[in-house]
């Protein structure tokens, strides 16, 4: 591990903020707190700089001189992090998706600027077959794992068999494939049985990096054959290993307070890791998160709200800015689930999209930072751009219910996770849906649950109204039909149709216009995620309410900041001033 | 006493077996499935997935049988494998045993010292001003939500005055001293790290206040009233007769006695501040075991659970003794037998 103690560091001066209180509380707190430090010295004549404690064992220095000349200080992220694993092809989570883009590289990268954008990473070109069934990856030569072996093919296909093998939550995304062939150390041909147009952009997702085999076998006791399942167990292994090849690796992880990394020195890309150290810290609070960053304690600050974002305004070493998001909450109407007979009728579901009122839910949820959405395809992917947004119509709402076989509306249960995601408290969203479709005679019975039940409730038999979020995997529009649509073996199929207790529902036509999709590219692809698109809007069952915008909350000398589709933020191209 | 507490330890496994039963079942009733965080929300649909896991995590036994293997494994030292960390149960505990330690003990001193403070100025100053004072600061302290004055402080004291330093443990870019304890102040202290422990000794000012601001009221109203009972007891008249200075009468006396309520209250709340570090600890990012145990609850990670309750039935059990004994020793006039 690097000493970076003793290494000569710029470092980013205090940002604290000094306005004027309001006399009253702050001397009443500062009378309370200093009886309680019993005389400590509260040095008023400044705070802690970020980096400036002299003391043994510190890293970094307080030059308060940003990063002129010299190597760069270690970046600090204030983060809610939602880790449960540190183990390549068992991650599943929003941090997930940085941890493992830093430290595992894909294949195939995306242009942070453009979802559909692929670019080189580990493989400098790749060719598809007419079909769509077959794909050729051609190694970089140059490619090595941090300990400086090479990359191969057969660790392409140790890692990628390990992911299908280990059925993990990501698991999925390997489904179709029949064969991996290796011909040579630089080549990688993968065969799927039907087509998969959505292969390339699923081996951008940071779930399918790519692991150095022989260590993980080694040192970790990882397998990738069948039956990984049940006889893998490196996972605890990777909580305090990495073995990867991109340019940062695992220097420790500790649940509940930090994820550290460490810039990989034999890194072979062309996008070196600028800061020679990063520490994800675990805070909770988005208040919490905002005064670290104000305090210059913090060089980033993931999930601030909305709504405080005007305490950064005017403060010249901070900069914060809303950026689009592919993240969105939803409602979900499922006519199969126990207790909604009402939903069964298509007028009734229509009438409830048309009820809803889209501005409000915005302005009430995040303060109007945030955009309205047609389908379950996000804005920004393939198959969004020529769908209607959805417009509140409460009279042709109302003319619905009275043609509906519910004229006198209805009560239904309204189950649904107690959480906040992307700026969205679920509570108060949840509230504004109930006075919205109150006015069609709808009632929602709101009850709030903690997330394990609520899921549990869901795959046993269904709940009439919920609301859940989503955020993408990777960046083809496929997925968004393999989870939402009435197709087979999706997941809001099954719930909408009432779970284990009920059968799912299925439209054949969306499985067809499925499969032609996944054989399609071009424009011919664009037309059938359109059509896809609109027939889910049709269906009723999946309402997009908010797709959210990000707060980037950042040290004013942070440059290159992003918000990638498949990998939420690559640590890598973060520069400094 | 020797005998008094051998037969208390003795008894406290019975307890803990009680505790980690009534926690065992509890856990169980909750009307959802930790598999969910096992597992994730994707493949709870997967049967293969989840069979496996339930294999792996002995979750496919019946009730009883989980319970057996539970108690077989605990009579061997093993609590178990967090679902959620992946580690083990008794690991995941004493490496944030710690943090809520010194926190804990940072809270106890401060609401003690400024509990027994205020009790006698408020005795001393019977139905006059400092009285007044003393029973608001009191009761704002046993009625302020914990969450808000938290917030508060950090919104004051640290973003906008810049006086104190604000959450967590160490300083930004600071490693941990080199571990003896894990308490990082007396750790700094061992190294000779004075600037360490002094930057972790204010990061301690916040939290400890928060947590300790309640006990100090109990401390201090319960000061006052054994002080206002002793003071009109012959033996303070005997002793202001002979010509004791009024200070030593209340020092050497009065307090003396009047301490001895305040022995039980200390260490039950103890127990109770180690164990109800939860939304301090939240609020000020402090990874101890209040965090562990809120994460536990909410995705029904039964190891953990039982473990964080195993602990701190333990920690009851033993500081309900260290009072016990203490106030033996404190008090001749008490025989435990």
């Amino acid at each position: 591990m690097t000493d970076f103690g003793n290494a000569a560091h710029s470092s980013r001066p205090a940002r604290r903020s000094r306005r004027p209180l309001s006399g009253a509380v702050a001397a009443l707190c500062a009378f309370s707190l200093i009886a309680a430090a019993c005389g400590s010295d509260t040095d008023s004549g400044g705070s802690t700089p970020a980096g400036d404690t002299a003391a043994d064992g510190t890293t970094g220095a307080a030059t308060g001189d940003s990063g002129s000349g010299g190597d760069a200080r270690e970046l600090i992220i204030a983060r809610d992090m939602d880790l449960q694993t540190l183990d390549p092809q068992r991650a599943y989570c929003d941090t997930c998706q940085i941890f493992l883009t830093a430290v595992y590289e894909t294949l195939i990268g995306i242009d942070p600027n453009d979802p559909n954008v692929q670019v080189p990473r580990l493989a400098t070109d790749w060719v598809v077959n007419d079909d769509n069934t077959e794909f050729t990856f051609n190694l970089d030569p140059a490619a090595v794992f941090a300990d400086g072996t090479p990359v191969t093919s057969a660790d392409v296909k140790w890692s990628w068999e390990r992911l299908a093998n280990i059925e993990g939550p990501a698991s999925y995304l390997m489904s179709g494939y029949t064969a991996i062939d290796t011909p040579d150390d630089q080549t990688v041909i993968v065969t799927f049985e039907n087509p998969n147009s959505a292969f390339l952009p699923i081996v951008s997702a940071s779930y399918l990096g790519i692991v150095n085999s022989k260590i993980a076998e080694a040192e970790g006791g990882a397998i990738a054959a069948p039956g990984a399942v049940t006889d893998d167990q490196a996972e605890q292994w990777f909580l305090s290993n990495s073995a990867g090849s991109g340019p940062y690796t695992l220097t420790s992880y500790t649940d509940g307070d930090s994820l550290v990394l460490t810039r990989n020195e034999n890194y072979w890309g062309t996008t070196p890791a600028t800061f020679p150290k990063v520490t994800m810290k675990q805070v909770q609070d988005s208040t919490a998160q905002l005064q670290q960053l104000q305090a210059g304690d913090v060089d980033i600050a993931m999930q601030i709200s909305v709504d405080s974002m005007s305490q950064l305004e005017g403060d010249p070493n901070i900069v914060s800015a809303t950026v689009d998001s592919y993240n969105y909450v939803y409602i979900a109407l499922s006519p199969g689930a126990v207790g909604a007979e009402g939903l069964a009728d298509d007028n009734v579901r229509q009438a409830i999209r048309l009820a809803l009122d889209y501005d409000g839910i915005l302005d009430v949820t995040v303060a109007g930072a945030g955009k309205k959405q047609a389908s379950p395809i996000p804005n920004g992917f393939i198959g969004s751009a020529d769908l209607a947004l959805p417009e509140q119509n409460l009279e042709e709402a109302k003319a619905l219910m009275a043609a509906s076989d519910f004229p006198d509306g209805f009560t239904v249960n309204a189950m649904y996770p107690t959480v906040n995601v992307y700026g969205v408290d679920f509570d108060t969203m949840m509230q504004k849906v109930q006075q919205d479709l109150k006015e069609i005679g709808v009632e929602l019975e709101l009850q709030p649950v903690e997330f394990p039940q609520w899921i549990d409730q869901i795959n046993a038999e269904g709940i009439p109204v919920t609301a859940v979020y989503f955020a993408p995997d990777h960046t083809d529009s496929s997925q968004y039909v393999q989870y939402f649509g009435s197709v087979d073996g999706s997941s809001w199929a099954s719930r909408a149709g009432g779970g284990d207790a009920g059968a799912p529902i299925i439209d054949p036509n969306e499985n067809d216009l499925l499969a032609q999709a996944l054989a399609a590219a071009g424009d011919a692809k664009t037309a059938l995620y359109t059509e896809l698109g609109q027939s889910m809007m049709d269906a009723n069952i999946i309402v997009p309410l908010v797709n959210s915008q990000l707060v980037q909350a950042y040290a004013a000398d942070i440059t290159n900041m992003h918000n990638s589709a498949c990998c939420n933020l690559e640590l890598n191209l973060l520069g400094l001033k | 006493m020797a005998r008094y507490v051998l037969k208390r330890l003795a008894i406290a496994p019975l307890l803990l077996i009680g505790i980690v039963t009534i926690a065992f079942l509890i856990s169980r009733l909750i009307p959802a499935d930790p598999l969910v965080s096992i597992v994730g929300e994707r493949n709870m649909g997967n049967p293969t997935v989840v069979a496996a896991a339930e294999q792996q995590w002995g979750l496919d036994k019946s009730l009883p049988a989980q319970y057996a293997t539970y108690m077989g494994n605990l009579a061997q030292g093993d609590f178990g494998t967090s679902f959620r960390t992946k580690s083990s149960v008794w690991d995941d505990l004493t490496e944030r045993l710690p943090a809520t330690a010194e926190l804990t003990l940072a809270a106890l001193l401060f609401g003690v010292v400024a509990g027994i403070g205020l009790g006698v100025v408020a005795a001393v100053k019977r139905d006059r001003a400092p009285d007044h004072v003393a029973r608001l600061f009191a009761l704002t302290g046993s009625s302020i939500p914990v969450f808000w004055l938290g917030l508060i402080l950090l919104f004051v004291f640290y973003a906008r005055l810049g006086w104190l330093p604000g959450p967590g443990r160490l300083p930004p870019r600071t490693d941990p001293p080199a571990h003896m304890t894990g308490l990082y102040t007396i750790d700094s202290l061992a190294a000779g790290n004075f600037s360490l422990f002094w930057e972790c000794s204010k990061r301690l000012i916040m939290p400890a206040f928060v947590l300790g601001w309640g006990l100090t009221g109990i401390v201090s109203r319960l000061i006052r009233a054994s002080m206002l009972d002793e003071l009109y007891a012959d033996y303070v008249r005997t002793a202001r007769a002979k010509g004791l200075t009024e200070r030593s009468v209340m020092i050497r006396h009065v307090l003396r006695n009047a301490l001895m309520p305040t022995i039980t209250i200390v260490g039950l709340s103890f127990g109770a501040l180690l164990t109800g570090a939860v939304l301090t600890e939240t609020i000020f990012s402090w990874n101890g075991i209040g965090s562990y145990a809120v994460e536990a609850t909410r995705t029904l990670d039964y190891p953990a659970i039982n473990g964080v309750c195993i602990l701190g039935g333990a920690i009851f059990i033993l500081t309900s003794l260290a009072t016990d004994v203490l106030y033996a020793v404190a008090d001749p006039k008490i025989r435990l037998s």
